[in-house]
C-alpha cells in the first residue's frame, strides 16, 4: 500500500469549509468490484471438496470450518438428559426471537437456545433502520426492483417478493411487539434514504433502531409463556434420523464445555447469525464476538444446500481508531443524512449512496493508491465528514445519532467538531443456507431464517433490508415450523449425518484435525475454554 | 481491537482474582483475554449496546459497576464479571391488554414496587449510560408512560438497576413496559396505515407469486 498521509498530517490539512472540487468520472462499477472488492481477491480462496456444495469457491476460512470433523459421537450421547419440545430455534438475535414469538403463536411449545444471552446478537448493533416500501411515492415493487438491482440480480425473486411484500406489515407487528419508531410531526412513521434505494423508505428509531427492535423481542420472549429461553447453550451439533436425512432435534453444550443436552424437535430452526468473528481475509468485523458461522457449519453437514458462499459485505464506514472499536460501524444513515467521504487530499471520490459494495471498494481504491491517511495505532482509512454535516445542519448529530455520539464521547473524539476515520469492514454474510418462502433449508425439519439463510440480497445487500428479513423470514419460518410440528415426532435420534460427513471427509483425503462449530473466536477467552473442554475424548 | 504493543507503560489489576497486565488504552474486555483470564462469558457486542458484559469494579474504597466493554484498564483497580441477571419477577403479555383506559392499573399490578420508590439513587448511580431512572420510574408510576419510555431511550437491558434497588421495582423492565406499551397502544402511523389498506385491498403478488405472510391482516382490539 502506498503511504498516504498521518492523521496529524490529515486532521492538520483538514478544513472543514474547504470547497470542494466536483466528484471525478465514476469508475464502470464492474470494473471497480473487480479490482478492489475483496469478493474479487484472488488469494484466500478454496474449493470445497466434499459435501452439497462441492465444488463451490468460498474463503478458507469458512471452507476449513465447513470441513471439518463434529465434536461429538454417539458415544458422548450416552446419558445425556433429553428434552421434547415442538419447535426448537437456536439463536437469540432478531431472527431467532421473530421465530420463536411466531411459532408460540400458532400454539407451538417453543425451546429457544442461544450461545450467548438472549439478544447478545447484531441486530442489537443495528443502527440505520428496517425497510418499508410505505411512503406514496414508493411501492413495494420499487423494493423488490432495488434489491434485486443491489444484489446484481443474483437474489432468488420468489424470495425477495415475500420479503418486501410482507415490509409494511413487518412494521405493523413490530409495533405490537412494542416497538417504537421515530414519526414526522404529523404522526407519520419517518423515512430515510440510502445507498442503491430509490426512495426514502428506511424506518427507524433514531440510530438505535436494532436496539429498540432487540429489547422489545427479548421482553416479549421473555415474557411470552409458551417460550422457554436457554442462555448460554450453544449447538455444537444437530441431531438426524436413522438415515441422516433429516433433522429431528439438537445437542446443546455450555459455554465451558462441560455439559451436553440433548434436545429432541419436531422442527429445528437455525437463525444463528453470521460469520464476521472469522476475520476473512484479515478484515476487523462490525459482529458481535459469536458471529463464527457456526449455523452454516451445522447445515452443512447435515446436507443442507447453501449459496453464494463467496460473496459477503464490506461495510464502507467501519471505525479506523481507537483500536477497541475498531471494525465497529458508523451508520450509513449518516450519509443518507449528507456526510461526504474525502480522501487524503481533501476530495471526494465517490457518491456516497451508491449500494454499499460500490463504496467499499472506492474506499479501498484510494488507500490503496496513496490518498489514505494512516493513524499511529495502525490501519488506514478515509474521511467520513461528519464535521461538514454538523456545520451545514447544527444539532442533527445530536438529535439523530445519538448512539454515535455517547461511543465517540468514551473513545474521547467529538465527530462534531473533526471528521471521523473510516474504512470498510466485514458485515455481513450475503449468502447462506438455500431456503423456500417458508424458510425451509434443503433437509426435512431444518428451516433457517436471519444472515444464516441465503438467496435474498444476491451479492450486495442494501441498508435496512436485514433488519427486515430477520422478521420477515423469522417469522415464516416460525408458523411454518410451528404447522408442521404437528407430524408425527421423531422416533430415533442419531448422529448418522456426522458418520456420513466424517465418511466423506476421509475419502476426501481430509484431515479430521479441525473440529467445528467454532463456537467462539480463538483470541476470546471462551473460545480457549471451549477448545480445551468442548470435546470430550480430548479430556482423557 | 487492541493489540499490545509493548511501548507504552503497563498497568497491574485484578480480573475475576487473575493479576492481569494490560495496557491502558485496553478494555477490561480486551485485558482479560490478554490475562487468559478464563470464563468470561458475558461479552458479546463490544461497543455497550447488548448490555452483557456487567463488571463489578472497585477502585481503593470506592465500588462501582460497569460494562467491561466501556471501561479502561487502570492500576490497581479489582474487577468481577457479574452473572447474567436472573428471569425477570414481574409477568404480563402485551396481547393481555385489550383496552388502553386500563394501562395504569394493568401497571400497579404488575409492577406493585413501582410505587414505593425511597429515592436512594442505587438505580441512578449504577446505570452505565446515564440514565435518570429513578424519575423514569416514577413518570411511570404516575402513569406518564411515554415520558417514562422516553427517559429509558438509551436503556442497553443490562438490568444493573433491577440489581440495585432495595425496593426490588426492577427499572429496566418498568422502562421497557413504558415503551413497549406505548407503542402498542399509540403508535399508528398514517402512512404506514394507507399503505396497509392498500396492501390489503390489493396484494402485492411480486414476480413468482409468494403466497401473503400468515396473519398480516390479522385484527387488533385497541
Amino acid at each position: 500500500m502506498t503511504r498516504g498521509l498521518s492523521l496529524q498530517a490529515a486532521l492538520a490539512a483538514y478544513r472543514v469549509d474547504a470547497e470542494l472540487a466536483p466528484l471525478p468520472q465514476p469508475l464502470e462499477p464492474d470494473a471497480l468490484l473487480n479490482a478492489f472488492h475483496p469478493d474479487h481477491l484472488r488469494d484466500g480462496i478454496a474449493t470445497l471438496a466434499v459435501g452439497p456444495n462441492a465444488g463451490a469457491r468460498c474463503p478458507r476460512e469458512l471452507a476449513d470450518l465447513l470441513q471439518a470433523e463434529a465434536y461429538i459421537d454417539e458415544v458422548d450421547l450416552a446419558g445425556v438428559e433429553v428434552t421434547d419440545t415442538d419447535v426448537l430455534v437456536i439463536g437469540g438475535g432478531g431472527a431467532g426471537s421473530a421465530a420463536a414469538l411466531a411459532a408460540a403463536e400458532r400454539g407451538a411449545r417453543v425451546l429457544l437456545a442461544t450461545k450467548m444471552r438472549l439478544g447478545d446478537s447484531n441486530t442489537v448493533m443495528a443502527e440505520g433502520g428496517i425497510q418499508a416500501a410505505i411512503e406514496p411515492d414508493d411501492s413495494v415493487q420499487q423494493h423488490l426492483q432495488d434489491t434485486l438491482r443491489a444484489g446484481h440480480h443474483a437474489g432468488n425473486p420468489a424470495l425477495v417478493a415475500a420479503m418486501v411484500g410482507d415490509g409494511p406489515g413487518v412494521i405493523r407487528w413490530l409495533i405490537r411487539q412494542g416497538m417504537q419508531f421515530d414519526q414526522t410531526a404529523s404522526g407519520d412513521l419517518h423515512t430515510r434514504r440510502a445507498g442503491g434505494i430509490s426512495a426514502p423508505r428506511i424506518v427507524h428509531c433514531r440510530d438505535y433502531t436494532g436496539l429498540e427492535m432487540m429489547r422489545a423481542l427479548r421482553e416479549a420472549v421473555i415474557q411470552h409463556r409458551g417460550i422457554e429461553v436457554w442462555d448460554q447453550a450453544p449447538a455444537v451439533e444437530l441431531l438426524s434420523n436413522e438415515n441422516g436425512r433429516k433433522c429431528v432435534g439438537a445437542v446443546l453444550g455450555s459455554l465451558d464445555g462441560q455439559k451436553l443436552r440433548i434436545v429432541r424437535a419436531r422442527s429445528v430452526i437455525l437463525a444463528t447469525g453470521g460469520i464476521g468473528r472469522l476475520h476473512l481475509h484479515g478484515f476487523p468485523t462490525s459482529n458481535h464476538l459469536g458471529a463464527t458461522g457456526d449455523g452454516l457449519v451445522l447445515a452443512y453437514r447435515i446436507g443442507a444446500r447453501l449459496c453464494d458462499l463467496d460473496s459477503f459485505q464490506y461495510h464502507p464506514t467501519g471505525l479506523v481508531n481507537p483500536p477497541y472499536l475498531s471494525g465497529k460501524l458508523v451508520t450509513e444513515g449518516i450519509r443518507a443524512a449528507g456526510a461526504l467521504l474525502l480522501n487524503a487530499e481533501g476530495h471526494r471520490f465517490i457518491d456516497e449512496l451508491q449500494p454499499r459494495d460500490i463504496v467499499s471498494a472506492a474506499i479501498i481504491r484510494e488507500c490503496r493508491e496513496g490518498r489514505g491517511i494512516h493513524p499511529d495505532t495502525g490501519g488506514v482509512g478515509v474521511w467520513l465528514d461528519t464535521a461538514r454535516l454538523e456545520r451545514g445542519q447544527p444539532g442533527l448529530i445530536e438529535q439523530q445519532f445519538p448512539k454515535l455520539l455517547a461511543r465517540s464521547r468514551i473513545a474521547g473524539i467529538d465527530p462534531r467538531r473533526d471528521p471521523v476515520l473510516v474504512y470498510p469492514t466485514l458485515h455481513y454474510q450475503n449468502g447462506g443456507a438455500v431456503i423456500d418462502v417458508d424458510g425451509a433449508t434443503t433437509v426435512p425439519g431444518l428451516y433457517a431464517a436471519g444472515e444464516v439463510a441465503g438467496g435474498i440480497h444476491g451479492h450486495n445487500r442494501i441498508m435496512g433490508n436485514a433488519l427486515l428479513e430477520i422478521i420477515s423470514f423469522g417469522r415464516r419460518a416460525g408458523m411454518a415450523a410451528a404447522i408442521s410440528s404437528h407430524d408425527r415426532g421423531p422416533k430415533k435420534i442419531t448422529l448418522e449425518h456426522v458418520n456420513q460427513a466424517r465418511r466423506a471427509l476421509t475419502l476426501a483425503g481430509l484431515p479430521l484435525t479441525r473440529r467445528a462449530p467454532q463456537i467462539m473466536p480463538d483470541y476470546t477467552a471462551p473460545g480457549k475454554d471451549f477448545q480445551i473442554a468442548a470435546n470430550p475424548r480430548s479430556k482423557s | 481491537m487492541t493489540k499490545k504493543t509493548g511501548d507504552e507503560p503497563t498497568v497491574d489489576l485484578l480480573i475475576n482474582g487473575v493479576k492481569v497486565r494490560a495496557e491502558p488504552h485496553m478494555t477490561i474486555v480486551e485485558a482479560a483475554w490478554a490475562g487468559g483470564v478464563p470464563r468470561i462469558t458475558g461479552a458479546s457486542c463490544l461497543e455497550g449496546v447488548c448490555g452483557s458484559c456487567r463488571i463489578l469494579l472497585r477502585r481503593g474504597q470506592e465500588v462501582s459497576v460497569a460494562l467491561a466493554c466501556e471501561t479502561f484498564a487502570e492500576q490497581g483497580v479489582e474487577t468481577l464479571f457479574l452473572p447474567p441477571p436472573s428471569a425477570p419477577r414481574h409477568q404480563y403479555e402485551l396481547s393481555d391488554f385489550k383496552d388502553g383506559w386500563d394501562i395504569q392499573a394493568r401497571f400497579q399490578e404488575i409492577f406493585p414496587e413501582a410505587d414505593r420508590c425511597r429515592h436512594c439513587h442505587g438505580c441512578v448511580q449504577s446505570c452505565p449510560k446515564g440514565i435518570a431512572v429513578e424519575d423514569g420510574v416514577a413518570l411511570a408510576a404516575a402513569g406518564r408512560f411515554r415520558e417514562a419510555g422516553e427517559a429509558f431511550f438509551e436503556c442497553v437491558m443490562c438490568e444493573l438497576c433491577d440489581s440495585a434497588c432495595p425496593e426490588q421495582i426492577a427499572p429496566a423492565h418498568v422502562g421497557l413496559f413504558s415503551r413497549r406499551i406505548t407503542a402498542f397502544f399509540h403508535l399508528r402511523p398514517p402512512n404506514l396505515i394507507h399503505r396497509l389498506e392498500e396492501l390489503r385491498q390489493e396484494p402485492f403478488s411480486g414476480s413468482n407469486n409468494p403466497a401473503p405472510l400468515p396473519g398480516s391482516d390479522e385484527k387488533e382490539s385497541s
